[in-house]
């Protein structure tokens, strides 16, 4: 079978990836949403090398044909929940090292967590999230940057109409602040719920587990140093800027 | 296709599907190829997806891997007993169904040829 242009298999890839994450979060096991993702895609690819459109296999809603294959599988409200395991032991590890460092580099009793660096992990989060499911418009739009600007766009005027409806935020007021007991306590919790996690996949994909923790840990640690330059030079410099002024 | 194709279609596709797999077994695109063959156009493809996975449910098929040409492996579906037993009862109730429609659309243009089919009023 011929293989179809870059685009095309661009949003081929995005659709079945927003398809997949969906099932996901809905409850579908693994091995059966590999599946489903591996049947969706052969068939896409041959309806596109026979000159079919993706809406004539999707329709014109592909969230909805994601929807209704997930609800014939029968999915389990607690697989979805172990995904969200997943996202759970991801912002306690980010939040107990931020704790840590600071902590360390500072030397002070206690760490206090802004409303701003809750901000930046819950947006993240959510745009990782919207990105990922951003491939279920690819049948509209074509490219992957068209949807990711237009997701971004979305999300920049989501916030501007909050600002013109007069939603003010200090974003350097406090929000949580606990003492050194509380971090360890933290850290330990997300070793420990890390390690669940790991022990849930591991006799399924034994491999992959072995390369989860490496990466787990250089990413939490990227996301810190991004937290960490966040919050320098935004608050720090905007801090500063309107000392001057 | 219009509205009532469609609709008449989304409440035989099920039976349409089992009927086709009982012919051989085959995997989705094949089954879409097979129903256009027949006539049948589907609005989206993608919509016997979630049927075969409740005909898989229901223990009237079941799916299997095989070697593909193509690339990686592909799942075929094949006819279960249930669903062989299924297929003969849904072919029954069809049938039943289609000639009671047939019947009162012909008798709609019989009556339309043969004078006034309405109630008249004595004089």
């Amino acid at each position: 079978m011929q293989r179809a242009d870059q685009h095309t298999q661009q949003q081929i890839a995005d659709l079945v990836n927003a398809c997949a994450g969906y099932w996901e979060l809905r409850g579908i096991e693994r091995a059966r949403n590999n599946e489903m993702q591996l049947e969706l895609e052969q068939h896409l690819q041959q309806a596109v090398h026979d000159g079919k459109s993706l809406e004539a296999v999707l329709g014109p809603n592909p969230l909805g044909f994601a929807e209704a294959w997930a609800r014939e599988m029968h999915p389990r409200f607690w697989r979805g929940g172990a995904r969200c395991l997943s996202g759970l032991v991801y912002v306690l590890s980010i939040v107990s090292t931020t704790a840590l460092i600071s902590q360390l580099l500072s030397r002070a009793p206690a760490f206090t967590l802004s409303i701003f660096a809750a901000y930046l992990l819950t947006g993240s989060g959510l745009l990782a999230l919207l990105l990922q499911l951003g491939g279920f418009l690819a049948p509209r739009v074509r490219t992957r940057a068209g949807r990711e600007a237009l997701m971004l766009a979305g999300a920049v005027l989501a916030v501007l109409i909050l600002r013109l409806a007069g939603i003010k935020v200090n974003w350097s007021m406090a929000l949580l602040s606990w003492s050194w007991p509380m971090t360890v306590l933290l850290l330990i919790l997300a070793a420990f719920l890390f390690s669940l996690d790991v022990w849930r996949t591991s006799h399924r994909e034994p491999t992959s587990s072995v390369r989860r923790v490496p990466m787990f840990v250089a990413s939490v640690a990227l996301f810190d140093m991004m937290l960490f330059v966040a919050n320098v030079a935004i608050v720090d410099f905007c801090g500063l800027a309107l000392k001057l002024v | 296709m219009d509205t009532r194709s469609t609709q008449l279609l989304k409440g035989t596709l099920d039976m349409c599907l089992l009927a086709t797999i009982a012919r051989r077994p085959c995997y989705g695109y094949e089954m879409v190829q097979q129903l256009a063959q027949q006539g049948l156009d589907l609005v989206s493809e993608g919509s016997i997806y979630p049927l075969l996975g409740r005909l898989q449910h229901l223990g009237y098929i079941e799916g299997y891997p095989v070697a593909s040409r193509d690339g990686p492996k592909r799942k075929y579906y094949r006819l279960l007993p249930a669903g062989a037993k299924q297929l003969e009862h849904w072919r029954a109730e069809w049938e039943t169904f289609a000639q009671a429609v047939e019947r009162i659309l012909k008798g709609e243009r019989s009556d339309a040829t043969s004078g006034p089919a309405y109630p008249t009023t004595d004089r």
